[in-house]
């Protein structure tokens, strides 16, 4: 009686191990699986997103690098750079400072121009003051070393005829939108 | 009799035990090895592939920026191929202005400086700029497919090329692959 009970049992327990064999494999599988998936997906989210912000950095950082360019080639007086800036970025528009004699023109904090004019000219008839003669264009901020140029606290508000589609409000808009993904 | 047909099946069933003791402890050091032999290997194919893609990409942006540079340094100096050819040497000479103007861009992506360091170790800065000096002819890279052309008749600049990368795109040439599934093998 009692060899017949330790015997069955025994077979019970045979029964076990056999099923806990066949299952092991799996258990092995699925850790790796775990494993491998979890560092794998961690990988690909963080390595996506510096690859897609990069490759946002680099769409604006060119479209003013672009813009630069055509200025320099293209460009006489503040209204020509007006005309260009509301083709190639219609819904941001430059600040011109009379007092400095500049235009500046910023996409985004990071990536602006500032085009230095030699003189200042006024329209007889309506008064309205802009820049002619371009004598430069400011860089330093597509270089990675803003800071260099002047000044620009005396900026002052737009005020010549030139075409602006632009209203304030989306310039605005778009920088902070800019602002909040950093 | 009924008891000695019992007494064998306990016998077997304590060789069994046994032996199926053993075979599991035999396959438990096999899987584990081989679980761990197949994660390494394919954890460092995937993030070694998508390492190569952040480093490329900073060699790229490095290529695009001097390009640039250089368009802007040939188009408001003296437009002379010798002049040309001493702004390409100190622009790729330059290696801390060339570090800053990519770091500047990845920091206005809102990459951390530590996670530029790390692609910046490993991936330098690009290898070439000029690609191409023949006959007046001079071809600048300006990122992962992308050139530049300056052309000079008789020491002048008569055109700069640099529609490629004014329409450069990078998304097009720089993605991550998602991971492909484990294989237990």
């Amino acid at each position: 009686m009692n060899v017949k009970t330790i015997s069955i049992a025994l077979a019970a327990v045979v029964v076990l191990l056999l099923v806990t064999l066949l299952m092991q494999k799996g258990g092995y599988v699925s850790q790796a699986t775990e494993h491998y998936t979890k560092t794998t997906e961690k990988s690909y989210k963080s390595g996506s997103q510096v690859v897609e912000y990069v490759n946002n950095s680099i769409e604006t950082n060119k479209s003013v690098w672009n813009l630069a360019m055509e200025v320099l080639q293209t460009v006489k007086s503040s209204q020509d750079q007006a005309r260009l800036e509301a083709k190639l970025f219609p819904s941001t528009k430059g600040t011109m400072s009379i007092a400095n004699k500049t235009r500046k023109f910023e996409a985004t904090s990071n990536y602006y121009i500032i085009s230095n004019f030699a003189k200042v000219e006024e329209d007889k008839k309506t008064g309205v003051k802009s820049l002619a003669g371009l004598t430069s264009v400011n860089v330093s901020a597509l270089l990675g070393t803003p800071g260099v140029e002047a000044d620009e606290e005396e900026e002052e508000e737009e005020v010549e005829e030139a075409p602006a589609p632009a209203p304030k409000k989306a310039a605005k808009g778009k920088k902070g939108k800019k602002g909040k993904k950093r | 009799m009924n008891n000695k047909k019992f007494k064998i099946l306990l016998i077997a069933d304590i060789v069994l035990i046994v032996g199926l003791f053993v075979l599991m402890m035999i396959l438990k050091g096999g899987y584990e090895e081989q679980a761990k032999k197949s994660v390494s290997e394919q954890l460092d194919a995937y993030l070694n592939q998508n390492n190569t893609v952040l480093q490329e990409q900073w060699k790229s942006v490095d290529q695009y920026g001097m390009a640039w540079k250089l368009v802007n340094a040939t188009l408001t100096g003296d437009k002379t191929e010798k002049s040309f050819d001493a702004a390409a040497q100190a622009i790729e000479a330059d290696k801390d202005a060339r570090f800053n103007q990519v770091s500047y861009m990845y920091t206005a992506a809102g990459i951390p400086p530590q996670a530029q360091n790390s692609i910046h170790e490993k991936a330098g800065l690009a290898e070439k700029l000029v690609l191409k000096n023949e006959g007046g002819v001079k071809e600048v890279a300006c990122g992962k497919n992308c050139v530049v052309t300056f052309t000079f008749a008789k020491g002048k600049l008569k055109d700069v090329d640099y529609k490629a990368l004014a329409a450069y795109n990078m998304a097009d040439n720089f993605k991550l692959e998602a991971p492909a599934a484990f294989r237990f093998e």
